[in-house]
C-alpha cells in the first residue's frame, strides 16, 4: 500500500471518528466532545489534502477522473467547507453530526472502488475542466451543509421531551438555523449555476454545441430547478419551519445523484463529473 | 375589454405561485425526458422502448415525451415562464427602488431622529451608562455577525443601496437568457459535412449530409467554403493523444484562406459566428470507370464509414453504371477491408490499400464481389472496368453558425453577477441609540433584516436584552 492510500485510510478513520465523537458529544450533552470532533475532522482533512496532493503530483492532474477521485474531491469540499464554517462560527459545529456521515459514506465508497490513475484525454484537456468540476464540488459542499443544518433543525423540532433541545442548545436559534440553511442553499445554487454555465461554455468551445439535453446536463438543470423551487417557496410563498427543512433534506441526495448516479446509470458522450474518465 | 383581459393576464403571470408551479413542472417534465428515450437517440432505441412499455407508449407519444425538449407543451411552458420572469423582474425592480430609497434615508438618520422613529426598545440595567450600553450593544451585535459603526451616539449597520439589486438583475438576466435561447434557436444553423482530404466545399445546404437551419437563418448571406488540407489519424500534442485530427481551412468567397488550423476536441476553428469541429472520419476512395477500350469515362470519390461489419467498414452510398438510355445496368458499392492487429480491426488506411467492390444487377442479384488494390482494375459484368486510384481520409465536420452565443455568454455573466450579489450582499438596517427617559435608560433599535442577515430579529432582541440587563441580574444575585 502506498503512502497516498495509507493517508486516505487515515482520513477515513478520522472522519469516522469525528462522526462518532459528534454522535457521543451531542447525545450525552458533552460539549467538550462536540468541540473535539471538529479537531478530529480537521486532522482528517489534513490527511486527505496530503493524500490528494501526492496523487496530484504523481498523476499530473487534479482529482477529477474516475469514481475514486470524484468522490474524494466531493468529500474534500464538503469537509473543508464545513470545517471553515464551524471554525468561524463554532455554534454550528454540532451540525457536523449530520454532515460528517455523508463524508464517511462517500469516502467509504471511494475506498472500495478502483484507485487506478487515469490519464487526461483530448476531450478533457481544457482549463474549463478544473473550473467546471471545482464549482460542482463547491456547490455540493454548500448543499451538504444546508442538509446538515436542516437535519439538525428537524431533530430539534421533534425533540418532544426537550432532551435534544438541551443537547443542541449550543446551536443557533431555530430561526437562525433556518436562515443559515437558506443561505447555504443560495450559495450552492450560485455555484451550481456557475457549474452549469461553465459547462455550457466549455461544451460550446470544445465541440460547438452548448446544450444537448443529455441526461447529465438535464439532471444538473433539474437539480438547479429543484433548488430554485426551494428558494421560491421560501421567499415568495413564505414557507418556513419543518417542511422547508425537509425540502433541503430531500434535495441534497438528488444533487449527489446528478453528480454521481446519472453518469453511472446513463451511457452518454458527456461524462459528467462522476463519469469523467469512465471511458477507460 | 381588451384592457381588462390584459390586466387579468398580467395578474396571473405576476403570481409567485404560478412561477413556482411552472418551475416545478419544467423540472418534472425534464425528469420524464431523461427516463423516456428521445427521438434523436435513433428510431431503433425508441421502438425498443415502445415494445417493452406497450402500455405506456401511447400516453408518452401523445404527450410528446419522445421529443420532450422540443415538444409544444414544453416550449409553451418556457415561453410562459419567460413572460412570468419578465413581469417578476419588473416587480423586483420596483421593490428594489423602494428598498434602496429606505436604505439611503436610514444611512443619514441621527440620534434624535432615531429616538423618534424606531421599531423596538430594550430596557437597560440602571448601572450602565449610555456609552456602556452602546459598547455592549456593538459587541453583542458583532458576536451575532452584525458589524456596526458608531458615530454621534448612533450605532449603525446599514447596507449599501446597491445591495438590493441582485434579485432584479438576476431575474432580468434570466429573462434575457430565455429570449436569447429561443431567438438563437430560430437563427442558428448546424450540420455535418463530409470533406475528403484536398477537397473544398462551399457552405451551402447541398454540401451537408445533415443540416438543420432555423427559420430566421439566412443562407444568402453565407459566402464561404471549407477545405480539408490534411488528416492525421492519431495526432499527438503536449503528450496528449488528440485523436483523428483534420487540418481545416476556411476560405472567403474569393477563395482566399481566412484561417487554417488543426481541429480536435477543445480546439475548434472559430471565425465570427462559425464554429467547426471534427465529428467523425472515414475513408474516401478514388475510383475511375474505364470503357472496354480502356478510355476513362468517369471519376468518383466514394465515402466509406466505419461500422460493425466483418470488414469494419460500410459504403455510404452506391454508384450506378447506366446504358445510353439512362437505365441502370449495374449498381456497385465499395468498402475498405481493415487490417487486423491482434484480432482487432485498425481504423487506418490498410498497409496495402484495397477496396472490396460488390456489384448487383438491375434485379438486385449479386454479380460481383472482388478485392481491388490501389492502381489495379476489375472488369465489371458490363464489360467496363473499375480502377482504384487511391484511398485517403475524409473528415466529417460539424459546422455551427450561431450568432446568439455572445448574447448568451453576456446573459450568463450578468445572471451570475446578479445572483452573486443576491447571495452575498446583506440587505439590512440595524441602528441603535440610547434614550434616557423617566423609565430609565433604553436602547432604541431600528431593525430591517431583509436578506442574508447573520441573525434573526428575535435572536438579536433576546441576546441584547440579556447583555444589557446583565449587570442588574449580577447585582441582584450577589449578596
Ligand atoms: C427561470 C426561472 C426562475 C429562476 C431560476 C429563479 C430563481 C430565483 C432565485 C435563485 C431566487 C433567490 C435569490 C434572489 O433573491 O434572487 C429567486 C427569488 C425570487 N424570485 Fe425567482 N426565479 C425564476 C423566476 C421567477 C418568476 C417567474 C418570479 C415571479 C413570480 C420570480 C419571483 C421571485 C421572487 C419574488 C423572489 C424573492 C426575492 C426576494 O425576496 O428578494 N422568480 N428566484
Amino acid at each position: 500500500m502506498t503512502l497516498e492510500i495509507i493517508l486516505m485510510w487515515f482520513t477515513l478513520t478520522f472522519y469516522a471518528a469525528a462522526t462518532a465523537t459528534y454522535a457521543f458529544g451531542v447525545t450525552f450533552s458533552k460539549e467538550k466532545l462536540t468541540g473535539r470532533a471538529l479537531y478530529v475532522a480537521t486532522a482528517g482533512l489534513a490527511f486527505q489534502i496530503a493524500s490528494l496532493g501526492i496523487r496530484w503530483e504523481r498523476l499530473g492532474h487534479g482529482p477529477y477522473l474516475g469514481f475514486y477521485e470524484v468522490a474524494n474531491a466531493l468529500v474534500l469540499c464538503v469537509v473543508a467547507f464545513f470545517v471553515v464554517v464551524a471554525w468561524r462560527n463554532p455554534r454550528l459545529s454540532a451540525a457536523g453530526m449530520a454532515i460528517m456521515p455523508v463524508a464517511v459514506v462517500l469516502l467509504g465508497g471511494a475506498m472500495l472502488s478502483s484507485k487506478a490513475g487515469l490519464p487526461i484525454t483530448a476531450k478533457l484537456a481544457s482549463y474549463w475542466l478544473f473550473i467546471h468540476v471545482a464549482f460542482a464540488n463547491l456547490a455540493f459542499a454548500a448543499f451538504a451543509i444546508s442538509f446538515g443544518c436542516a437535519v439538525t433543525y428537524v431533530i430539534r423540532v421533534h425533540s418532544k421531551t426537550g432532551k435534544w433541545t438541551a443537547r443542541l442548545q449550543k446551536l443557533p436559534a431555530q430561526d437562525v438555523l433556518e436562515n443559515l440553511t437558506v443561505r447555504f442553499v443560495l450559495v450552492g445554487f450560485l455555484f451550481w449555476a456557475i457549474m452549469i454555465a461553465t459547462g455550457a461554455i466549455w461544451a460550446n468551445e470544445a465541440w460547438g454545441s452548448y446544450w444537448s439535453w443529455d441526461p447529465i446536463e438535464t439532471w444538473s438543470l433539474i437539480v438547479w430547478i429543484i433548488y430554485a423551487v426551494y428558494l421560491h417557496v421560501r421567499f415568495t410563498l413564505k414557507w418556513h419551519g419543518e417542511r422547508l427543512a425537509w425540502f433541503a433534506i430531500v434535495a441534497m441526495p438528488l444533487a449527489l445523484f446528478a453528480l454521481i448516479g446519472i453518469p453511472l446509470a446513463f451511457n452518454t458522450p458527456h461524462a459528467g463529473i462522476g463519469g469523467l474518465g469512465k471511458d477507460f | 375589454m381588451i384592457a381588462g383581459a390584459w390586466r387579468a393576464a398580467v395578474k396571473v403571470l405576476r403570481s409567485a405561485r404560478l412561477a413556482t408551479w411552472l418551475l416545478a413542472f419544467v423540472g418534472a417534465w425534464s425528469v420524464a425526458g431523461t427516463l423516456v428515450p428521445q427521438s434523436n437517440a435513433g428510431p431503433d432505441v425508441v421502438a425498443k422502448w415502445a415494445a417493452a412499455h406497450a402500455g405506456l407508449e401511447p400516453v408518452v407519444r401523445t404527450l410528446g415525451f419522445h421529443d420532450a425538449f422540443t415538444s409544444p407543451v414544453f416550449t409553451a411552458c418556457i415561453v410562459v415562464l419567460a413572460l412570468c420572469t419578465a413581469l417578476c423582474a419588473w416587480e423586483r425592480t420596483r421593490l428594489a427602488v423602494g428598498k434602496a430609497r429606505i436604505l439611503r434615508r436610514s444611512a443619514v438618520l441621527d440620534a434624535s431622529a432615531l429616538a423618534g422613529d424606531h421599531d423596538l426598545e430594550i430596557a437597560c440595567g440602571p448601572a450602565l451608562s449610555g456609552d456602556e450600553v452602546l459598547a455592549r450593544t456593538a459587541a453583542k451585535l458583532g458576536e451575532l455577525g452584525v458589524k456596526t459603526k458608531r458615530a454621534d451616539g448612533v450605532l449603525a449597520a446599514v447596507s449599501s443601496p446597491w445591495s438590493v439589486w441582485g434579485s432584479p438583475v438576476f431575474h432580468w438576466a434570466l429573462f434575457a437568457l430565455m429570449v436569447a435561447l429561443i431567438v438563437g434557436n430560430l437563427m442558428r444553423a448546424s450540420g455535418l459535412m463530409g470533406i475528403s482530404v484536398g477537397e473544398t466545399k462551399t457552405d451551402a445546404p447541398t454540401s451537408y449530409g445533415l443540416v438543420h437551419a432555423g427559420p430566421l437563418y439566412d443562407w444568402s448571406r453565407v459566402h464561404r467554403s471549407i477545405r480539408v488540407d490534411a488528416f492525421d489519424p492519431a495526432y499527438r500534442s503536449d503528450g496528449i493523444d488528440r485523436g483523428p485530427t483534420p487540418t481545416v481551412s476556411l476560405l472567403d468567397a474569393a477563395g482566399n484562406v481566412l484561417k487554417t488550423q488543426r481541429v480536435y476536441p477543445n480546439m475548434t476553428l472559430k471565425s465570427g459566428t462559425l464554429t467547426i469541429y471534427p465529428s467523425d472520419f472515414g475513408f474516401t476512395t478514388g475510383l475511375t470507370l474505364l470503357n472496354s477500350k480502356g478510355a476513362e469515362t468517369g471519376h468518383s470519390a466514394q465515402l466509406v464509414d466505419f461500422s460493425d461489419t466483418k470488414d469494419g467498414t460500410s459504403a455510404s452510398g452506391s454508384l450506378n453504371v447506366r446504358d445510353n438510355a439512362g437505365n441502370v445496368l449495374l449498381s456497385f458499392s465499395v468498402t475498405v477491408p481493415l487490417d487486423r492487429v491482434g484480432g482487432a480491426l485498425v481504423r487506418r488506411i490498410p498497409k496495402q490499400p484495397a477496396v472490396r467492390v460488390v456489384a448487383t444487377g438491375p434485379d438486385g442479384a449479386k454479380v460481383l464481389d472482388a478485392i481491388v488494390r490501389e492502381g489495379a482494375t476489375v472488369v465489371l459484368p458490363t464489360g467496363d472496368s473499375l480502377r482504384l486510384d487511391g484511398i485517403d481520409y475524409y473528415a466529417r465536420l460539424s459546422l455551427v453558425d450561431d450568432g446568439s452565443i455572445p448574447l448568451l455568454y453576456a446573459g450568463l455573466i450578468v445572471a451570475v453577477l446578479g445572483l452573486t450579489l443576491a447571495v452575498a450582499a446583506r440587505q439590512q438596517i440595524v441602528m441603535a441609540t440610547v434614550i434616557e427617559g423617566s423609565e430609565g435608560t433604553k436602547l432604541a433599535l431600528k431593525m430591517r433584516l431583509w436578506r442574508n442577515a447573520s441573525s434573526s430579529r428575535s435572536e438579536i432582541e433576546s441576546e441584547l436584552a440579556l447583555a444589557l440587563g446583565e449587570d442588574l441580574d449580577t447585582k441582584e444575585s450577589t449578596p
